[in-house]
């Protein structure tokens, strides 16, 4: 506001004052305030300064100014104001000042040095924030002008303060401080208390010096960082280089890597104490450069040790360490890769044969190993994606190939004994686990068969015990079912499982069609014909079950034939064009004893269609030969004898003369009903011949396997042609591979063969004069 | 609310609002030197009937603070002063002049910024010998230093056409 000036002119208490008639009580004044303010300063005093600055400011510009107009560049820039001489008197004064400090300072050293220089800094600026308030006049006209008008030498009278302590205290004192304040902090770092206190004044004041020109009210950091900061940081390096090779050389690996943990939240620590925040990433830097990068090798070491010895808290430590600085992990995650993968076959190798028979200790001993090292990888190595895919890495190479595929030559020996481990749980039985385990289970099942490749051959048995149960009413419940069924689909997909889905639709439709088959009955007062006998059946459609058809001849026995034809006749009128093939080799049925004395109520007896079909007979006949069987049943022989002497071996028939081998089953052999029989239970299951027929079934899956796989690869090989239209035979290779890597991995051989065999029936056909190369024959 | 006590030049003492005497900055700086005080803080250069004056501005403005403008753009205008300001401002001369003053000693910038713009506009629009006789100002120029002037701000003139 120029306006004040003109008007200074008509003032009514105009003063006349010189600075010759306030410098010496102001100088007074300041000269108290920097030297004895803690003694306090009176009001009036203050006032009377201000008033002083003021008068001679406000006063003299009037006298001072010239002449409106003398002088175009000083009129374009508004009025003129005093106080050049006051501000070069108060430079003078405090350049003084400084130069009585440094005087003493000289005289000191180290810790008494930095003591000093705070205590001073302290009072300093404190005290110049006084002076400045009273000098306030200053500052709001002549060195805003001054400063307007672009001249850098001039500060506002509080940054002055610090311009001059800086170029004339500061300046001549900053190496010995610098190396004072170092000093200590190593004395801190070698354990002595310092006084922290002290290091902070000193450092902020550091960090105040940093003026900035263009903002002259915020700081920057460059006398910090070039007076202090520079030094500090290679000081620490010297210091923590020479440490750790000292360390490490007396001492293991483990407790270097604590020592490192604690000496980084040391260095943390001492930032947010009294360094500037700014520092702290540098910092953190170079220790971890000097005390892991360096002995980067040795840490690295140790890993396979640490591993072995299972020292999951030196692990946590080590991952956290080498996380720090780049590439520090790589080198870790083949050792663990590898480690996994050799302890995943000693774990194999140590329950020897047992595993191939023993499904669940198989499973358990593959899962005890993921466990183990899952938990390693998501607990003290944080789910690092590195390792975590290390795992899986030696997870499937364990998995898929071990001691007991090997026995068993042929990597289909994982999945088999998963599924079969699947259906001991899925199965009814006394050893079952606890519901409330289940769910886990089923999981664990999954975690195994994400890491089996032949996912098929996983499936093929699967799907076969699937069936079992079904058929026989030995799923532990149908949730559970539907539960893995779930899991495996949304492993897999819908395609996986939509066979596994369409058994289960089976089965609840077959129990509706029963109904309306006995409602039927009901209604047309058939019921009679079924000759009081409780019948039941199951329509399966034969694409999604896998079930052989019987591998003999039967004519069933009289008593059950209306049951058959009445349904036949029924399913026809229902469904005309579909034909049911009764699969009597699966079936069931329960007689009652009624021709033993010993027990009146008599005994439930549980046999095969084929049982019941030669037991029957006997209502008729006391006595039949071999010859007599085998007329009336039409068995073939194999199933025949071994049916017999299964019936025998239970006690229910006896033979003549006795039986000891199945094939001494001779064509004369005489057989009668046990009168004697005795059981201590009411219900008796006369067993079926299990263990054999295990053994082919796993050996015509593996079998069936190896077919579905040719007709998958060729499947594949069609739709890519289909699509592409011309392919290289390594291009085509390759994405049969990754179309098909998810179910199993396809050989290279036999997808050659599969090529030869598409060729052949003129679905491709090789590009002419272009080596490898197919295109496809619409 | 806490009170402190001025002195006017003229030995008057004002109890007031610690808060309402801090809208002039130099006793804002002076009470954040010394802390709080008991005694009467002395004001040399301000009569007690300015005084009094100045602390019904800053008790007004204080009750009812106005919304903070852009400063650079607040200095150029000089219709905008509210109409308690005008109502404030009209006073004889005299008494509008040491306003200015106290305003600038005590650094009460938006009392300092209105009063200098009633005089500001009292001279708008005005020649200089109308100037002169407003503001009982003797003309100390020569006639050739006053010639020398019109010429060079002739812009100035023409503009005031």
């Amino acid at each position: 506001m120029n306006t004040t000036s003109i008007l200074a002119n008509q003032s009514v208490s105009q003063k006349n004052v010189k600075l010759e008639d306030i410098w010496p009580e102001l100088e007074g004044g300041i000269s108290k305030i920097l030297l004895e303010l803690n003694q306090g300063f009176p009001i009036k005093k203050w006032m009377a300064l201000y008033t002083h600055v003021y008068d001679y400011c406000a006063a003299s510009q009037s006298k001072a100014g010239p002449k409106v107009g003398v002088s175009k560049q000083q009129n374009q820039s508004g009025a003129n104001y005093v106080g050049e001489e006051l501000y070069n008197r108060l430079n003078v004064f405090l350049k003084k000042h400084m130069k009585e400090l440094l005087e003493v300072a000289d005289k000191k050293m180290d810790e008494s040095l930095l003591g000093y220089y705070f205590t001073e800094w302290e009072r300093y600026t404190s005290s110049m924030r006084y002076i400045n308030h009273i000098l306030n006049y200053l500052n709001r006209y002549w060195i805003k002008r001054e400063i307007d008008d672009g001249k850098k030498e001039v500060y506002e009278v509080y940054v002055l303060s610090f311009v001059i302590w800086r170029d004339c205290l500061f300046t001549a004192l900053k190496s010995r401080l610098t190396s004072a304040l170092l000093d200590l902090i190593e004395g801190e770092r070698n354990g002595y208390q310092v006084n922290t206190h002290l290091i902070r004044g000193v450092i902020n004041g550091y960090v105040s010096l940093g003026l900035n020109r263009e903002k002259p009210k915020e700081t920057i950091l460059q006398v910090y960082k070039s007076s202090f900061e520079e030094l500090f940081l290679a000081a620490t390096e010297q210091y923590y280089t020479s440490e750790s090779v000292k360390f490490i050389s007396e001492n293991t690996v483990a407790d270097y890597m604590k020592k490192v943990e604690a000496r980084l939240n040391e260095e943390v620590k001492r930032v947010q104490q009294y360094l500037h925040q700014s520092t702290e990433t540098e910092l953190i830097s170079r220790c971890e450069k000097v005390l892991i990068e360096k002995h980067v090798e040795v840490i690295w070491n140790e890993f396979q040790n640490l591993l072995e010895s299972d020292k999951i808290a030196d692990l946590t430590r080590m991952y956290a360490l080498l996380s720090r600085i780049p590439r520090g992990l790589e080198p870790l995650r083949a050792t663990l890769e590898k480690h996994v993968q050799t302890v995943g076959l000693q774990a194999v190798q140590s329950i020897g044969s047992v595993g191939a028979t023993d499904p669940k200790l198989y499973v358990e001993t593959l899962l005890q190993v993921f466990k183990k090292y899952n938990d390693l990888v998501t607990g003290a190595f944080r789910s690092d994606t590195g390792f975590v895919a290390s795992l899986d890495k030696a997870c499937r190479r364990f998995i898929n190939e071990n001691a007991v595929t090997i026995a068993a030559k042929s990597s289909s020996k994982s999945p088999e004994l998963l599924a079969r481990f699947t259906d001991f749980l899925l199965k009814k039985s006394p050893r079952n686990p606890e519901e409330s385990e289940m769910d886990q289970l089923l999981n664990d099942v999954m975690i195994v068969f994400k890491y089996i490749e032949d996912k098929d051959v996983f499936q093929d048995f699967y799907s076969k015990m699937l069936a079992k149960r079904l058929i026989h009413g030995t799923s532990t419940s149908e949730d559970l079912e539907g539960v893995m069924i779930g899991k495996l689909k949304s492993t897999c997909g819908y395609e996986y499982t939509s066979k596994l889905q369409r058994m289960f639709t089976d089965m609840s439709l077959s129990r509706d069609l029963l109904e309306r088959f006995h409602r039927h009955l009901e209604q047309d007062n058939q019921q009679v014909l079924l000759g009081g006998i409780d019948f039941s059946v199951l329509v399966l459609a034969t694409g999604s079950w896998p079930l052989q058809p019987p591998a003999t001849n039967f004519s069933i026995p009289k008593e059950l034939q209306a049951c058959e034809q009445l349904f036949q006749k029924f399913y026809q009128i229902q469904y005309s064009g579909r034909k049911l093939n009764w699969l009597h080799h699966l079936s069931k049925g329960e007689l009652k004893t009624k021709y033993l004395s010993s027990n009146k109520s008599g005994y439930s007896l549980q046999c095969s269609t084929y049982q019941i079909g030669i037991l029957l007979q006997f209502n008729t006949e006391e006595e039949l030969t071999t010859d007599d069987i085998q007329d009336s049943t039409q068995l073939i022989d194999n199933v025949l004898k071994s049916t017999l002497t299964v019936l025998v071996k239970s006690k229910i028939l006896v033979s003549e003369p006795e039986l000891i081998e199945p094939e001494d089953i001779g064509k004369g052999m005489k057989f009668t009903l046990n009168k004697q029989f005795k059981n201590k239970k009411n219900k008796i299951i006369i067993n079926v011949p299990v263990v054999q027929q295990v053994k082919e079934e796993i050996d015509t899956i593996h079998k069936t396997v190896e077919e579905d796989r040719k007709l998958q690869i060729q499947a594949a090989i069609v739709r890519i042609m289909k699509m592409r239209k011309q392919l290289s035979h390594s291009g085509l290779m390759s994405e049969v591979i990754v179309q098909l890597q998810q179910r199993f991995n396809p050989k290279v051989n036999i997808i050659k063969k599969c090529i030869d065999i598409l060729i052949e029936r003129d679905y491709l056909q090789r590009v002419e004069g272009q080596k490898d190369m197919y295109s496809y024959v619409a | 609310m806490s009170t402190i006590k001025l002195e006017s030049a003229d030995e008057k003492v004002f109890e007031v609002e610690r808060d309402i005497a801090c809208m002039a900055v130099t006793i804002k700086n002076m009470l954040e030197d010394i802390g709080e005080t008991d005694t009467a803080i002395p004001l040399p250069n301000v009569t007690s009937n300015i005084l009094e004056k100045v602390l019904e501005y800053c008790k007004h403005h204080k009750e009812h603070p106005t919304p903070q403008q852009d400063e650079k753009k607040d200095e150029k205008r000089l219709d905008d002063i509210p109409p308690w300001d005008r109502e404030f401002c009209k006073v004889d001369q005299p008494t509008l002049f040491e306003l200015i003053l106290a305003a600038n000693y005590l650094d009460i910038k938006p009392l300092l910024d209105v009063t200098c713009k009633t005089v500001a506009n009292m001279i708008r629009g005005k020649t200089p010998e109308e100037i002169r006789k407003i503001f009982n100002i003797k003309n100390d120029f020569t006639p050739e230093e006053e010639e020398q002037i019109r010429k060079e701000n002739e812009w100035c003139e023409d503009k005031g056409n």
